[in-house]
């Protein structure tokens, strides 16, 4: 039997994902995280996540500051009193409800705070330096703040999910400009969650309650959208969260839809993963302080469901090829390295050059 | 314009089949007439559900529902924001008599996956309500099921089946059911089982499952009142569903929820009903409806039992507290403080999903004791006094604009825009020399809003308050 094959056929380059490790476990404090909601990454493989926790239990609301490689280095930004009805005492530099963290071209560390309309600032080493509280609709005001990232040029966009806009300032905080209004047209948003800029400086918008990602130059102008409500291939059900990588494949946090979905530069379906967790580092410490639960696993029915994502709520991407999906509901975030498209050659790899065998 | 007869049947009906409403809630609700808000709210699909994305974007805890906290928060929530009132009013119901709870559970959730299951089948037919019962996995873990094998039962399941949640142990004096009965509905629940769970550490649990292990199924033959056969649970439900003992259980727990309180349900079994032409009526739908609940509860709110009950029932903590804030209208959208708000309940004597025991919470007047009624009236009297809250806000701007100043009027005005409450005369006339003791006050001044929160914050101090 002969195979028939399309010779002039020219298939196109795929993306895929290789699932590497987890990080975390479900802590209050210490190693481990609870209910992050995001994170950002900074030199020599440190990174910040943000951790909501539950309202009721603020003392595991924190940013915790560790490395890929799970070294804990230490957690800042606690200090959140609740005292009930509507009300806390957040001392300055503690958080509430975290939405969104970035590093900044000085190396410091932004993060915003939908609960206070606040985002508070800190060095690297995790020290509060200031913050700005600025709930409103006005120029450099916000109405529940829920993305942060810094642009080629260095502003700061900010997503201003209530107020359905983005906004630009400095790294001071000086009010640049804003685009977006509410609504479902190419330049509108409703409730708009995570932003990112790719390497031209294009602002790419998770547009959370249209189902859709839009992407603008850097100074607002509307150049494409792509997603549509649904969970098939390309649709998306609240996605929170984009990435974009050194190559231009976008990654979508797909909420809803329990999965992260890989598009390719012009918005076309390039691939998906529902997750492949393991047992992290901090994890199998965890599993080793409490050994009755290494046997309760054994003999655990359905052991696999704990590999899916369960709230994948913000997607991070290195200029290392590595991404990284946080998980709101497993306090976990789980490692891909993207697989080159491009052919190397087995003594190339090895050798590090010639290409000859 | 409905009239004030209306409003307050409205109001009654309101806090019976739901947990209050405002009162332009009762206005417009009078205005399209009794008998189609009953239908309406005997059609709970009709109405919207509430938003989850949104909901779970803020509570971001609510997508896992780990804890006991964060799910009596979630519940809280709903109760007070739900557009079905009637279905989340029967998942309570079902709540305090089908009862499992946090103190036996792995895993928190598994009890809000029961109320779904309640919102789901409890306006249903009773047999599905069982069946469903007997197929959760919280009850399954709760009552022990998973511990009851082929040759060795475990009767906990089947005694408390049989007892707590579907005939009593009697009725009319005489006995529903014998130690044998409860031993073969045992031996046909075995085999019904649950999926081993996933630990907690280290990234939370997972909820469990149903599943029948037909290798550990008892297949011999049984007998259950009188009906003899290779029985399973299923066959013990139908048999359970056909006694005269399950449409006098039902009957009377609706009655007793809905229309007026009774003794407790163990004295049941030598105590007649409060009324028993109204269980009787009940019964008899009972039966010609295929144990249908919508059908019961429907020939329950037409009915002139119901209409002329009104402040019959003790409130229980939970209404309590959801009713009132129904009433200020706070806690409509997301923000902190949602815990602390469900404490309440709990400091009241309801710790929603976590009963004392598989028998629920005693109702009626054993709600109140000296502890209990001090944390009622001081969270009701400062929840009303709080002049920022947007329904606090409407009342005062009613009675604003009606020019309304007199001490008289201003009572029995805040009276019915509370839920049309009726005091006692001396009750009445101690609230009106009170607001009198302020002077003469001006619409639109805050003096005027602050004593009509004062006026507000007697009405929820009397007894009156207490009863729906």
């Amino acid at each position: 039997m002969t195979t028939t094959m399309d010779r002039n056929a020219l298939p196109t380059v795929g993306i895929s994902l290789q699932y590497t490790h987890t990080i975390g476990r479900a802590e209050f404090s210490g190693p481990g995280f609870r209910n992050p909601t995001a994170m950002a990454r900074a030199e020599d493989d440190v990174m910040y996540v943000a951790n909501r926790s539950y309202d009721y239990r603020p003392d595991g609301k924190r940013i915790t500051m560790c490395t890929v490689g799970e070294e804990f280095i230490s957690e800042f930004a606690k200090g959140v009193f609740e005292q009930g009805d509507g009300e806390a005492v957040a001392t300055d530099g503690a958080i509430i409800w975290p939405t969104a963290i970035t590093v900044g071209p000085n190396g410091n560390v932004y993060l915003a705070d939908e609960y206070l309309d606040r985002i508070s600032i800190y060095s690297a080493e995790g020290e509060y330096l200031t913050k700005w509280e600025r709930p409103g609709d006005g120029d450099g005001q916000w109405n529940k703040p829920s993305g942060l990232v810094f642009g080629k040029d260095g502003v700061l966009y900010v997503v201003d999910s209530n107020n359905h806009r983005i906004q630009m300032l400095t790294a001071d905080g000086e009010y640049i400009g804003e685009w977006g209004e509410f609504g479902t047209g190419q330049g509108q948003f409703n409730l708009p969650f995570g932003v990112e800029t790719d390497s031209d400086g294009n602002v790419f918008v998770a547009d959370w309650r249209n189902d859709r990602i839009q992407k603008f130059t850097a100074d607002g102008k509307f150049l494409m959208e792509f997603g549509e409500t649904g969970d098939g291939e390309g649709q998306l059900n609240r996605p929170t969260d984009v990435a974009v990588d050194r190559d231009g494949t976008i990654y979508v946090a797909d909420w809803n839809n329990e999965r992260l979905q890989i598009f390719h530069p012009d918005g076309s379906f390039a691939g998906m993963t529902y997750g492949e967790a393991t047992i992290s580092q901090w994890g199998v410490g965890k599993l080793e302080a409490n050994p009755e639960m290494w046997e309760e696993r054994k003999i655990a029915q359905g052991i696999d469901r704990e590999k899916y994502f369960w709230g994948p709520i913000a997607v991070e991407c290195d200029d290392e090829g590595r991404v990284f999906v946080v998980e709101t509901a497993r306090s976990r975030i789980q490692v891909f390295q993207k697989q080159d498209a491009v052919f190397y050659g087995v003594n190339e790899r090895v050798s590090g050059g010639g290409g000859r065998l | 314009m409905p009239t004030n007869q209306e409003i307050a049947q409205m109001a009654h009906l309101m806090r019976r089949a739901g947990f209050g409403a405002t009162y332009a809630e009762l206005e417009e609700r009078a205005a399209n007439g009794y008998e189609a808000t009953v239908e309406e709210l005997l059609n709970p699909m009709t109405q919207p559900d509430l938003e989850m994305d949104v909901l779970e974007r803020y509570f971001v805890d609510w997508k896992e529902m780990n804890a006991l906290e964060v799910n009596q928060a979630y519940l809280t929530y709903r109760m007070i924001n739900t557009k079905r009132p009637l279905q989340e009013k029967m998942a309570l119901f079902w709540h305090g008599i089908l009862c499992t709870g946090n103190s036996k559970c792995e895993h928190g959730r598994q009890i809000q996956l029961q109320l779904d299951m309640f919102r789901e089948l409890g306006m249903g037919s009773f047999d599905g309500v069982l069946k469903g019962l007997s197929r959760d996995p919280a009850m399954v873990f709760y009552l022990d099921n998973c511990m009851s094998h082929k040759g060795a039962i475990n009767e906990n399941w089947g005694r408390e089946l049989l007892e707590l949640f579907s005939m009593g142990v009697g009725m009319d004096g005489e006995a529903n059911y014998s130690e044998d009965d409860i031993k073969e509905a045992a031996r046909a629940f075995t085999g019904w089982t649950i999926t081993n769970a996933i630990p907690r550490y280290p990234y939370g649990r997972y909820e469990s499952a149903f599943i029948y292990n037909p290798y550990d199924h008892d297949n011999e033959e049984k007998t259950f009142l009188g009906e003899t056969g290779n029985l399973n649970g299923d066959d013990i439900v139908a048999i359970i569903c056909r006694q005269q003992s399950a449409a006098r259980f039902v009957s009377r727990h609706l009655y007793n929820f809905f229309v007026a309180d009774e003794v407790q349900v163990p004295a049941w079994q030598n105590t007649p009903p409060r009324d028993p032409e109204a269980i009787a009526l009940l019964e008899q739908t009972y039966f010609d409806s295929g144990y249908n609940l919508t059908a019961m509860l429907r020939v329950m709110f037409n009915s002139d039992f119901f209409k002329n009950a009104t402040f019959e029932k003790v409130k229980s903590p939970t209404e309590v507290v959801i009713g009132t804030m129904r009433l200020v209208q706070d806690f409509t959208t997301p923000k902190l403080g949602l815990q602390p708000l469900a404490n309440t309940i709990r400091y009241m004597g309801q710790d929603l999903m976590n009963p004392p025991t598989v028998e629920g919470w005693h109702t009626g007047a054993e709600w109140i004791d000296s502890g209990t009624l001090v944390e009622r009236i001081n969270f009701a009297a400062d929840q009303v006094g709080n002049t920022a809250l947007p329904g606090i806000r409407d009342i005062v701007s009613r009675l604003d604009s009606e020019k309304i100043t007199s001490p008289d009027a201003i009572v029995d005005r805040c009276l019915e825009l509370v839920g049309a409450y009726e005091l006692a005369p001396e009750t009445r006339d101690q609230l009106i020399a009170y607001t009198s003791s302020n002077g003469s006050v001006t619409p639109g001044t805050a003096e005027y809003s602050e004593a009509i929160a004062q006026t507000l914050q007697l009405i929820v101090s009397t007894q009156e308050y207490q009863f729906a």
